[in-house]
């Protein structure tokens, strides 16, 4: 009996709280999500750009990534942006732990920037943004034949072809600069975050396409070579 | 503005850079069967005879694994007013055959145990050695000394915690 008052003001505290907090929040979201009025036109075109660090990370170690994206320019303000890669890793014979691990598969992420700067039309930029990405891909795992500690029978490890997928979201902060006409050249560094992962019956996966190592670290980057098409 | 650019490219790169790589492989990696003495009412029962647990090899020689995952509670192979311990899980074979020697100041008597499972290859990461976790399927028993065995959890993974076989003795031993 005594818990149900305590309930009901709680929730009309919380209520008032979020009536005030929506109100005032309000009036900085219309002003965050609209456009600047000028003269310049809505639709400012389209841009391609390649990443430059995923294709160093597969020259210099076991994985990495082909990555292009294609992004929409509204009012050099607001970009929507659809990226697609081929991540792959092949990692074989660790001296350690004689482990081989390979897999190779597309991903796809979609999500928008906004220009956070005040100076919108200006020759950079700087980004925040939000992406959604998810990919579907295969795992081989083995490693040569072991004798059980015990009973010293020969033991093989592995899986052939399990399938695997993994959904993730990413949160961007990037930067670009205008090189030279529509050429331009822009970092991002992205926090990432698994939203929902299927890892069959390993119990876990290492390399996955396109989000990097799992449980290594959330940080990522990416160096970006942009043409205004 | 160019300086402020700057500013920010420099502290993107920086948090690049930062974002070091770690080895994470757990800490408890041993995979064991963890077996709990219970009376007939349930409680937990320490034995008073010894307790030791033998199987044999491939090249055929038997060897004694009790105090493989028991160190701390085994005397000269012996385990003796213990109601716990755990024993080992074959990596990969269909069925293990282990032999319960109770033995008193007297005699020594001694129970074949057959324990059928699956095996499901763990993997942790490239760094960490790669590990099985099994699903027990079925045990099954000689009555010289033991009363029953019961298995209570299918899973044994890198949980000690968790109890896969009640063992009741007969009375008397």
């Amino acid at each position: 009996m005594m818990s149900k008052p305590f309930i009901s003001i709680s929730i009309r505290k919380l209520a008032i709280s979020l009536l005030l907090l929506v109100s005032a929040s309000a009036s900085a979201q219309s002003k965050f999500f609209s456009l600047e009025k000028d003269s310049i036109p809505l639709f400012r075109g389209f841009s391609v750009s390649f990443d430059l660090v995923g294709l160093a990370m597969m020259e210099l170690s076991d994985y990495g990534q082909y990555e292009g994206a294609l992004r929409i320019n509204l009012h050099d303000e607001w970009f929507p942006i659809a990226e697609v890669g081929y991540g792959k890793a092949s990692h074989t014979d660790d001296p350690v732990t004689c482990l081989r691990y390979e897999t190779a598969a597309p991903y796809f992420r979609v999500g928008i920037d906004k220009n956070l700067l005040k100076e919108k039309h200006g020759p950079y930029r700087f980004y925040a943004g939000l992406r959604y990405a998810f990919t579907k891909y295969k795992v081989d795992l083995s490693r040569d034949n072991f004798p059980d500690p015990v009973w010293q029978w020969d033991t093989g490890f592995g899986v052939k072809d399990e399938p695997c997928s993994y959904h993730w979201l990413e949160v961007a902060l990037g930067a670009d600069a205008t090189i030279w006409g529509p050429l331009h050249l822009g970092w991002s560094v992205r926090y990432k975050r698994r939203i929902a992962h299927k890892d069959g019956v390993i119990g876990r996966t290492w390399y996955v396409p396109g989000y990097g190592v799992d449980g290594d670290t959330r940080l990522g980057g990416t160096f970006n070579v942009i043409i205004d098409i | 503005m160019d300086r402020r650019f700057r500013q920010i490219l420099i502290g993107l790169s920086s948090l690049v850079i930062s974002a070091c790589s770690s080895i994470d492989c757990p800490v408890q990696n041993t995979v064991s069967v963890q077996y709990e003495i219970r009376d007939k009412s349930g409680e937990p029962l320490s034995i008073t005879d010894s307790l030791s647990v033998i199987t044999e090899r491939l090249d055929g020689k038997y060897v004694d694994v009790t105090a493989l995952f028991n160190s701390d509670n085994v005397t000269l192979n012996r385990l003796i007013d213990k109601s716990a311990f755990s024993l080992p899980i074959s990596y990969s074979h269909p069925e293990d055959i282990l032999l319960f020697c109770f033995s008193d100041s007297v005699k020594t008597v001694v129970d074949t145990v057959w324990i059928k499972k699956n095996d499901i290859p763990h993997f942790e990461s490239v760094d960490c050695s790669a590990a099985f976790f099994h699903e027990l399927t079925g045990v099954k028993h000689t009555t010289h000394a033991i009363d029953s065995l019961v298995l209570i959890n299918r899973s044994v993974t890198y949980d000690v915690q968790t109890v896969h076989f009640y063992l009741y003795p007969k009375t008397g031993n």
